[in-house]
């Protein structure tokens, strides 16, 4: 009865579709049908239908070419801000992760020991009501605040977030707090935007990136717009411990101490104020705060930053004019995953300043036009219940400037682990591996043995539904319908280009069918998929049908080129009243990080372009164009301690170990060593990743910034040694 | 039951060589059989840099050897030195045996030799390799014609010899046409591999240098084999014959080695001679042993008259000879990326069967089948024939 | 005999200085064309890392077929298993390739692939996308490259635009246009900020030896036909002479008979 899942496959592409054509039949081809109703698909079934990439959530635009209703290729769709007609080397994977022998297809509930991988494929009525019953369980004898919720970014998430505060959970998971907390609470605080838009126009001169990885933590059209800059001759400064392949194109890389990035701002800042190259006008009409900003960096002088970064104080001070001489159309990127040290809160908000004091507001940043937007109509639903319980992530009480929508992951993690104020009992999960995406591996698979109820949904048997008690399968991004995406004044459509393998549901549907179950029916207005999306069109006055075969539909145009911000003042914040009011610094101030005792190394992560997070590396064609996972380590120091390329080390933090083999490259600095993220996987029902590279997730202390409650992912401090 | 003992007989009679032939050929084709199943990545160190390896070295250096059929077949049956005769028979075999086992590794080379007809059903008339794979087959099945009264003589089958022996002529002069062709076009094949192969040996006049030194080792082969055979069957061709033979040998030597200089001098290429390391060694010794000796022994009508000297400068001559085909297939070859080719065991295993298999082979037909019939039991007194010293060559 | 290569019609124009590494083109290359799992129609080359920390280089390149003018494969290949066709793309008929692997000898940029690990295996190299070209496609590769790495279209385009680019920056560019005359010209170009042999591209000669080959291969029949009357003629003569002589030898004999008949009266 229990199936095993670690069985091993390969996709031979047609093989692969012909299956999935296979169990596709069981169903009512509806997608061929609504697609050659719309034109898009020929009597055959062949054609091109456009829709949104997931692999990442950059979220291409993609016209997918289907063949008797087996997508065999996928192009980037040239009407999408951010494809425009390519798609990055995962966006052209994407149907392996589709097509995955792996893939996860029929509702699935935990028969051996948790982590046994023993399950028993049941009905979705059967997981369904199973997985009601148990959350109504927890409801009524702990309350609904001990049922956990956690997911990450993706498109029907509001329908999550619906599903749980209908139940009533004030706690929420995501993966922000480990990816770009930092950055966005800057932003809100500085310029109460989570994230203003970056402009790549022709003009732009100068560009400073403080570990944003442009070239391998692809963002395809971002990545392609650096390129296009760096053609027309700008100039980019780039900042980070590794030589990147971004290090490769920049004008000059700078192997910063890691950590320090703080430091090297506040220089800037005293430069530009010191030298008086900042933009009086913009300064003076835009931003309050100036005065204290000027009082608290007119201490850090590019010499004390010299030491500290190991960057000779004439190059900063040579950057800092050379920065200023090109506003405003110079930008100092903010980055994405600032999720580095406990000082990068402060690290984010000089970025931000730095922005300001050369006044490229609506030059080289604006405010961008966001994923809400008030032009799509919205589904009817009651109020909420009030929640009274106070959050186990303990925002606000103890992130007073944390938004609620970001949260504190890992305290989350650890609240449940520490059972205070309360004991949780149940995780709800959907689209996130926090087995793999926490810091501290082992601390989380504890967490999940203090639960009584873990359900997990996702398209794979991902580490965390590895140690589930129940996995809902969900359709692939190809397979399905999800919320309206808006990017600028278009709001885009994902629809399914193949019809969904096996038994797949979408989340709209599995969220709609769990609140029913519930009795929360009334918060899921919708009939289905379809039905949403038309009630998102209403006040457009077109339907589902009329933008089928374009993938979008226009938007009335959101005047941009303001300048107001949603900051209490109204304006740029270079001071944060906010901030000082609960007790922070209102400008950014130096706070050494931590460093790493003799003999010891900084740990430091980062992407790689051919995998995303922890959920592409089973995907077959990205394993056969990637790189093997390695640890790098500086090759003055190997040569030091008789390390060699290829040789098996032993990595330990103080709350793990791996084994893995050896990268000797002259492309790290000599205090720091770099493992790919992403491997390491626990799960053996992915069959082609286990097995593969060592998981940094395991070696990861667990360091929260008291401000932004981002994790610090570089602060691991680790030991290495030959075996 | 007398059958029985007949084989019996037949099998302690045979010489102990040809079991151990035998089991060398079993071996080598079963691990050939193995290649086929799991294709040559497994079984061969064959790589995109190297794509070829010892098979083709041994193809060409084989058909090289080979090519005393045809230059026996023209002096013969062309040039009419009818004394040479005699030495036709065990030759031709040779050629023949060589042929097969070169179709035979082809066949185990070829990747998707379950379509070779594409050779002929979708010809590509540009390629060397075209050519050489027309003309091989076609020349096979000419050796098989020319050997075919050896294997008829005894036969129900005798009626035909006269047809046969008819159109002999014909055949031959066919046959010498399309060995000429592809004992070039062997060379013409690298010509455009030019990228990879060493100034020293490539070049456009390749097809003419493996023509000439294909003259010089198909001789050798003669006067080597009849050497051989006269030790091992008691049968061989006179000593005046093969004196005779081998006083062509300076004359083609001398002949390739002026244009093989020549073509260095004249493509400015003669410093090379000195300044490229082993690549110079390889050369000079295909120059030395290969050439400049054999030169100098054939000059000496006592060598010519001595059994063991011809023997020792034929060897020599063939040496030099499949030294030069393995450098132009093999030791010239630039390395891409570091990448150099070793064969693997296996390689070897299967060459060396095939190898063995013709030599078990030829030692049978030799048994069974007249092939020294004209040569002459050399205990039994010189029988004399007409014109005998009319048109003797060389002394 | 020696055809005149034409201007391929469409041509890349390959552009080193961006290549990021990515591998895009190759995944796209791989799906587009299903190639199999265990080979690849276009890869990268790359200078690996160069210098001496913190002042470290390193470039890469996508690097596909050539598309060849004058295609030394197709003049090599035994049967006509590769053609190149009037747009100048040269393609493989994987029905008619009977796997003598002398392509991958004589392609002078080592292009063509082989499936080493098949029973009954195929060489595995690029067509240009011919079916996407046919469909008003780019090819997969070009279409996708995020930073534009791989341009595309019409052979004379990227010619000028190559000529243009290194023109106008020389500061960045090294002063060659790879492909424009290597092996005789290609409709793949390359441009770079490195010399290409640090890339790792082979370096090859300006004439394709595909020209010299054919010299020779098509020439052979005619002096087969010449060798079949020589040696035809060489049998003949000789043939006769020899027959002459045993006849002058027989009638002298008949006279000296007769003669000593004569004295006896
Ligand atoms: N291919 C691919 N692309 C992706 C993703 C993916 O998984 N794969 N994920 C997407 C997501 S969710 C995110 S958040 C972004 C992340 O993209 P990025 O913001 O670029 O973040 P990372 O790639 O994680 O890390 C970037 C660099 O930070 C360096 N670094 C580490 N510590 C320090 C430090 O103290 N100072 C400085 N200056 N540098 C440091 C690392 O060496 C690394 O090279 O990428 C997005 N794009
Ligand atoms: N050690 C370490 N930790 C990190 C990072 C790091 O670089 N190193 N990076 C940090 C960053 S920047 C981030 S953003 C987080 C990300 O942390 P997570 O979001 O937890 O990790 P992901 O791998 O993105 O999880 C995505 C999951 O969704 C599944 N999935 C894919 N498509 C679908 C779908 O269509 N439907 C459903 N239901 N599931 C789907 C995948 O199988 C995968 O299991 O990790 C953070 N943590
Ligand atoms: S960046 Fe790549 S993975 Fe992310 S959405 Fe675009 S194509 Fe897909
Ligand atoms: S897609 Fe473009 S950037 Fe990426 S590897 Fe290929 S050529 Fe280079
Ligand atoms: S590059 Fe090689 S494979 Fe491509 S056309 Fe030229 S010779 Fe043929
Ligand atoms: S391997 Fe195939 S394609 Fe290549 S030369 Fe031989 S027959 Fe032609
Ligand atoms: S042109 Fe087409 S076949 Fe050739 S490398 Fe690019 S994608 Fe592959
Ligand atoms: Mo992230």
């Amino acid at each position: 009865m229990s199936i095993d899942l670690s069985r091993r496959e390969f996709i031979q592409l047609g093989a692969a579709t012909a299956g999935a054509l296979a169990v596709g039949q069981l169903l009512p081809p509806m997608v061929v049908q609504a697609a050659q109703e719309a034109g898009m698909l020929n009597t055959s079934g062949d054609g091109t239908i456009p829709s949104m990439c997931e692999m990442c959530v950059w979220r291409c635009g993609l016209l997918a070419k289907v063949r008797d209703g087996r997508v065999v290729k996928l192009d980037g769709n040239p009407d999408h801000p951010h494809s425009r007609g390519h798609l990055c080397v995962r966006g052209q994977s994407g149907l392996f992760n589709t097509y995955d022998p792996d893939r996860v297809l029929h509702p699935l509930i935990r028969v051996g020991r948790r982590g046994e991988g023993r399950f028993r494929r049941v009905s979705w009525d059967e997981a369904l009501d199973y997985t009601a019953e148990r959350m109504l369980e927890i409801k009524q004898t702990y309350g609904p605040e001990a049922m956990v919720f956690s997911s990450t970014h993706n498109l029907s998430q509001v329908q999550f977030e619906n599903l749980l505060y209908a139940y009533g959970s004030p706690n929420y998971g995501t993966q922000r707090s480990l990816c770009f907390n930092a950055m966005i609470v800057a932003n809100l605080m500085t310029y109460g935007i989570e994230e203003p838009e970056r402009i790549y126009d022709d003009q732009l001169q100068y560009i400073i990136l403080t570990g944003r990885n442009l070239m391998e933590a692809v963002s395809t059209s971002e990545t392609g717009d650096l390129s296009a800059a760096i053609a027309r001759g700008a100039h980019v400064v780039y900042l980070d411990p590794r030589f990147t392949k971004t290090a490769a194109k920049a004008t000059e890389w700078l192997p910063i101490k890691p950590g320090t990035d703080l430091a090297f701002h506040l220089a800037l800042l005293n430069v530009i104020i010191g030298e008086d190259l900042y933009d009086h006008a913009f300064v003076t009409s835009y931003t309050v705060g100036f005065e204290q900003l000027a009082q608290e960096v007119a201490a850090y002088t590019p010499e004390w930053a010299a030491a500290i970064t190991e960057i000779d104080a004439d190059r900063i001070r040579r950057i800092a004019r050379e920065f200023a001489a090109a506003a405003p159309h110079a930008l100092a990127h903010n980055g994405w995953r600032t999720s580095n040290f406990i000082n990068s809160f402060q690290t984010q908000r000089a970025i931000t300043i730095l922005n300001a004091l050369i006044g490229n507001w609506n030059v080289t940043l604006r405010a961008g036009g966001g994923e809400a937007s008030g032009a799509l109509g919205t589904i009817p639903q009651p109020a909420y219940p009030r929640s009274s319980a106070q959050r186990l992530d303990h925002v606000p009480s103890r992130f007073p400037v944390v938004p609620l929508k970001l949260g504190v992951f890992q305290e989350l993690r650890d609240s449940i682990l520490s059972g205070e104020p309360y004991q949780a009992h149940g995780w709800f999960i959907a689209r996130q591996n926090p087995v793999m995406s926490l810091p501290d591996r082992a601390r989380t698979l504890q967490a999940f043995e203090k639960m009584d109820f873990i359900v997990t949904v996702d398209i794979l048997v991902n580490d965390t539904a590895w140690f589930s008690d129940v996995i809902l399968p969900e359709a692939s991004y190809l397979e399905r319908y999800d919320p309206l995406n808006v990017v600028g004044d278009r709001a885009y459509l994902r629809q399914p280009v193949i019809e969904p393998q096996g038994e797949a549901r979408s989340a709209l549907w599995i969220y709609k069918q769990l609140g029913e179950r519930l009795g929360l029916g009334d918060y899921f207005q919708y009939t289905d998929e379809q039905d949403y999306i038309n009630q998102q069109l209403a006040p457009l006055g077109v339907s589902l049908e009329d933008i089928r075969s374009q993938g979008y539909v226009d938007l009335p145009p959101s005047e941009a080129g303001g300048f107001e911000w949603n900051t209490p003042s109204g304006r740029i914040e270079l001071f944060s009243d906010t901030l000082a009011r609960v007790g922070f610094s209102g400008v950014p101030v130096w706070e050494p990080p931590p460093e790493p005792p003799q003999g010891e190394f900084y740990l430091l992560t980062g992407k790689v372009a051919q995998s995303t997070q922890f959920g592409t590396q089973n995907n077959q064609m990205l394993h056969k164009y990637a790189d093997e996972p390695r640890l790098w380590l500086n090759e003055g120091v190997a040569a030091d301690r008789g390390l060699v390329d290829g040789d098996w080390v032993e990595v330990s933090s103080e709350v793990g170990v791996g084994h893995i083999r050896l990268l000797v490259t002259p492309a790290i600095r000599p205090d720091c060593v770099y493992l790919t993220p992403g491997f390491g996987h626990l799960s053996r029902g992915l069959t082609t990743a286990f097995g593969l590279g060592a998981s940094d997730s395991a070696l990861h202390v667990t360091y929260t910034d008291p401000v932004s409650g981002s994790q610090a992912l570089s602060q691991t401090f680790v030991t290495v040694r030959k075996v | 039951m007398t059958m029985l003992r007949k084989i019996r007989h037949e099998l302690n009679t045979m010489p102990k060589f040809v079991y151990i032939t035998a089991a060398l050929t079993v071996f080598g084709l079963s691990i050939a059989l193995y290649r086929m199943f799991v294709g040559l990545g497994a079984t061969t160190n064959l790589s995109k840099e190297f794509p070829w390896g010892i098979w083709i070295s041994f193809d060409l250096a084989t058909v090289a050897l080979s090519g005393g059929a045809f230059t026996l077949a023209a002096l013969v049956y062309v040039f009419q030195f009818e004394d040479l005769h005699p030495a036709t028979r065990p030759t031709v075999l040779a050629g023949l045996l060589g042929y097969s086992s070169v179709m035979v590794i082809l066949l185990f080379d070829l990747g998707r030799w379950d379509r070779f007809y594409n050779v002929f059903l979708h010809p590509n008339v540009s390629s060397a390799l075209l050519e050489v794979s027309w003309c091989i087959t076609a020349y096979t099945l000419i050796l098989v014609y020319e050997l075919s009264p050896v294997l008829l003589q005894n036969s129900r089958l005798k009626c035909l010899l006269p047809i046969i022996k008819k159109y002999t002529v014909p055949i031959v002069i066919a046959g010498v046409t399309l060995s000429t062709m592809h004992q070039s076009s062997l060379g013409t094949m690298f010509i455009i591999m030019s990228p990879r192969l060493h100034p020293l040996w490539s070049s456009m006049l390749l097809p003419v240098f493996f023509l000439i030194s294909s003259f010089a080792s198909g001789i050798s082969l003669v006067v080597a084999g009849s050497s051989v055979s006269h030790w091992l069957f008691g049968r061989s061709l006179k000593i005046k014959t093969m004196a005779k033979l081998s006083w062509f040998i300076p004359w083609i030597l001398a002949f390739y080695l002026v244009i093989k200089f020549g073509e260095l001098v004249i493509a400015g290429e003669w410093d090379l001679l000195f300044s490229s390391g082993n690549y110079s060694l390889l050369f000079w010794a295909e120059i030395i042993f290969g050439v400049l000796i054999p030169i100098g022994m054939f000059a000496f009508r006592q060598v010519r008259f001595s059994r063991t000297a011809s023997l020792i400068g034929a060897l020599f001559i063939m040496g030099g000879t499949v030294l030069n085909r393995f450098d132009v297939t093999w030791f010239s070859i630039a390395s891409v990326n570091g990448e150099v080719y070793t064969p693997h065991w296996m390689e070897i295993a299967i060459l060396v069967g095939v190898a063995a298999g013709v030599v078990t082979v030829y030692s049978l037909i030799a048994r069974y089948f007249p092939v020294y019939e004209e040569t002459e039991p050399h205990q039994l007194p010189v029988e004399v024939r007409p014109f005998e010293n009319s048109h003797a060559a060389g002394d | 005999m020696t055809h005149q290569p034409n201007n391929p019609r469409y041509g890349f124009l390959i552009d080193a200085s961006y290549c990021i590494d990515c591998r895009s083109c190759m995944v796209a290359c791989s799906v587009e064309n299903n190639v199999p799992m265990d080979s690849t129609r276009i890869w990268i080359k790359e200078t690996g890392i160069t210098g001496t920390y913190p002042d470290l280089k390193r470039f890469t390149a996508p690097f596909h077929c050539m598309h060849c003018k004058d295609p030394s494969c197709v003049s090599a290949c035994t049967v006509s298993a590769l053609t190149r066709n009037d747009d100048g793309i040269v393609s493989y008929n994987q029905d008619i390739c009977i796997g003598c692997r002398y392509c991958v000898y004589a392609c002078p940029f080592g292009v063509p692939n082989y499936q080493w690990d098949e029973p009954l295996p195929l060489v595995i190299k690029c067509d240009m996308c011919f079916a996407r070209l046919g469909e008003g496609q780019q090819p997969a590769c070009a279409a996708t490259c995020p930073t534009g790495a791989i341009q595309f279209g019409r052979y004379e385009d990227m010619l000028a635009e190559a000529h243009r680019k290194i023109n106008e920056r020389p500061d960045k560019y090294v002063q060659h246009i790879y492909g424009e005359e290597e092996n005789g010209g290609t409709a793949t170009l390359y441009i770079s900020p490195v010399p290409f042999e640090e890339l790792g591209f082979p370096i090859a000669g300006t004439t394709s030896p595909a020209y010299s080959n054919r010299l020779v291969t098509e020439g052979t029949p005619m002096v087969a036909g010449a060798m079949l009357v020589g040696l035809t003629g060489v049998y003949l003569t000789i043939k006769h002479l020899r027959e002459e002589a045993e006849c002058d030898r027989v009638e002298a004999a008949k006279e000296k008979a007769a003669q000593s008949a004569g004295e006896e009266q």
